[in-house]
């Protein structure tokens, strides 16, 4: 296995020294201040001192004030966001974060995403693994779906939307129909509800759908039918990855 | 290729530690070696005849300095590895660019470094209760911290052996402890009736306590080279099984 082009076996610190890994389970030095605790990863991985550094990274993380506190005194919150500063400490260029918003409250968590995003704008490949579906589609460039262990696909997050996405819409017609008018042939519709709504199923989650209905209508309105009723949803990529494997997994 | 960065971040880490609970590192050794000092050095020493041309209470220090040594440095170093491994901290060890001989370096150097305060005070405590001379110095600092390296590793293995709390002090209590009582802390072993004086050299701790005091007073009961030997005999085997463990990863990749 190789990492920025060196291999793991025997070339190992030069890899290590450019990784940053931020575990899952909130394992830290309780009785250890903040600061100092950061400041001991960025020497552990044999990076010179650099109080400014550690200062940015602290004060990124809202974690500043709070830098001689033990860590046994501050919240799971700010727990994890220690774990990150002292990734964070040795500047790796991948950055690997196991579950980080796992069980941590809303706010948070939009707090901890402007903070990936703010990573990623930076240039730092950020590899996160989550069970919050939505997560991967707020913030990934790429998407990789795990089952048991294996990897069942790794793409492009819009390349896999577009691929497996789609737009369901429901139109409410005012009067039921016994078939399918010529004029809507064109369209991948069907009619539903013993021909009270008709149903159009398309699109590739980039938008495409949308303008598909945006002209299906239309194409009702030429074709002198009346509806009293539109209801469309865009599929997520949560959808996507139900029909994928069911209920359970883990997305990356 | 050592990263010497990382090492010196580990040593002062380990320092740390240590300087956290200073109160009690340094209290709790004054006050052992006063207690000894009252009960052994005044209360029975006062009846004892010299051994081997000194005075009872300074014959113990060697002996007591051991005690103290042994049981610290064991317990320091088993917990310094065993409480990462308990609250899963190990992970940063283990995905830093380190290997085993910054970490070794680092945990060591600290154990010795904390050896040697530790021995200080007790050296000062004992001056309040008797006076002695040091009649080797250099090589009582030298072989104090060769016994601290070797049992730092010994504690550092216990910590990576140990996977709860009671295999991490049953260690030191039923072996280490009796085995430096037995090793000729308080007594000579030429005190010792037939066939215990022979029996008694199967204890590795007396070769401990009998190379210190040597280096104290310049005479002991067994000779200073065989000391000097089994002392790096036992740091080689450490180092052996630590280097066996990093390598293989034993209990350290959970």
């Amino acid at each position: 296995m190789r990492v920025f082009g060196h291999d793991l076996a025997t070339e190992w610190r030069q890899a290590r020294s450019r990784i940053g890994l931020v575990p899952q389970e909130l394992s830290t030095d309780m009785f250890e201040p903040v600061k100092r605790a950061v400041a001991y990863s960025r020497g552990l991985f044999g990076l010179p001192p650099n109080p400014e550094r550690i200062e940015e990274i602290l004060r990124s993380l809202s974690l500043w004030d709070k830098r001689d506190e033990r860590i046994m005194a501050l919240s799971g919150g700010m727990k994890r966001r220690v774990l990150i500063a002292k990734a964070l400490a040795h500047e790796p260029d991948l950055l690997f974060l196991d579950e980080p918003t796992a069980g941590v409250d809303v706010e948070l968590r939009k707090g901890m995403w402007r903070i990936i995003d703010e990573m990623r704008e930076r240039g730092v490949t950020v590899i996160l693994t989550t069970h919050y579906i939505e997560e991967a589609e707020e913030m990934a460039d790429r998407v990789g779906i795990i089952s048991g262990g294996r990897i069942l696909m790794v793409d492009e997050k819009d390349a896999m939307m577009s691929r497996l996405g789609r737009t369901e819409a429901h139109i409410t017609l005012a009067k039921p129909l016994d078939a399918l008018p010529e004029q809507l042939s064109q369209f991948p519709v069907e009619l539903e509800d013993g021909g009270n709504k008709l149903c159009y199923r398309g699109g590739d989650g980039t938008g495409k759908g949308k303008e598909e209905v945006a002209a299906l209508t239309k194409a009702l309105i030429a074709s002198g039918i009346d509806y009293t009723g539109i209801d469309t949803r865009e599929s997520s990529l949560e959808d996507i990855f139900v029909t994928l494997l069911g209920e359970d997994g883990e997305a990356a | 290729m050592i990263n010497w960065r990382s090492t010196w971040s580990i040593y002062t880490r380990e320092l740390m530690r240590f300087l956290r609970t200073a109160f009690q590192s340094v209290l709790a050794p004054v006050l052992t070696t006063s207690l000894y000092f009252i009960v052994f050095g005044a209360a029975i020493g006062g009846r004892m005849p010299d051994l081997g041309g000194v005075d009872y209470g300074a014959f113990i220090i060697p002996g007591l300095l051991m005690l103290t040594l042994l049981g610290e440095t064991t317990s320091n170093s088993s917990f310094g590895i065993y409480m990462p491994r308990f609250t899963g901290t190990i992970y940063e060890l283990l995905s830093a660019p380190v290997g085993v001989g910054e970490t070794l370096i680092g945990f060591v150097g600290a154990a010795m470094t904390k050896s040697l305060i530790l021995a200080a005070i007790i050296l000062l405590t004992a001056r309040l209760f008797v006076d002695y001379s040091i009649a080797h110095p250099l090589l009582a600092i030298i072989y104090i911290m060769l016994v601290a390296a070797a049992f730092s590793l010994f504690g550092f293995i216990l910590g990576i052996w140990a996977d709860n709390f009671e295999k991490l002090g049953i260690i030191p209590m039923l072996f280490l402890t009796p085995l430096t009582f037995l090793g000729g802390t308080f007594y000579s072993i030429d005190m010792l009736p037939k066939p215990w004086d022979t029996i008694a050299l199967a204890n590795p701790i007396v070769y401990l306590v009998s190379g210190l005091r040597w280096t104290f007073y310049g005479s002991s009961d067994v000779n200073i080279w065989i000391s000097f030997g089994i002392t790096l005999a036992f740091l080689a085997a450490c180092t052996g099984v630590i280097a066996y463990i990093f390598k293989t990863g034993w209990r350290l990749r959970a």
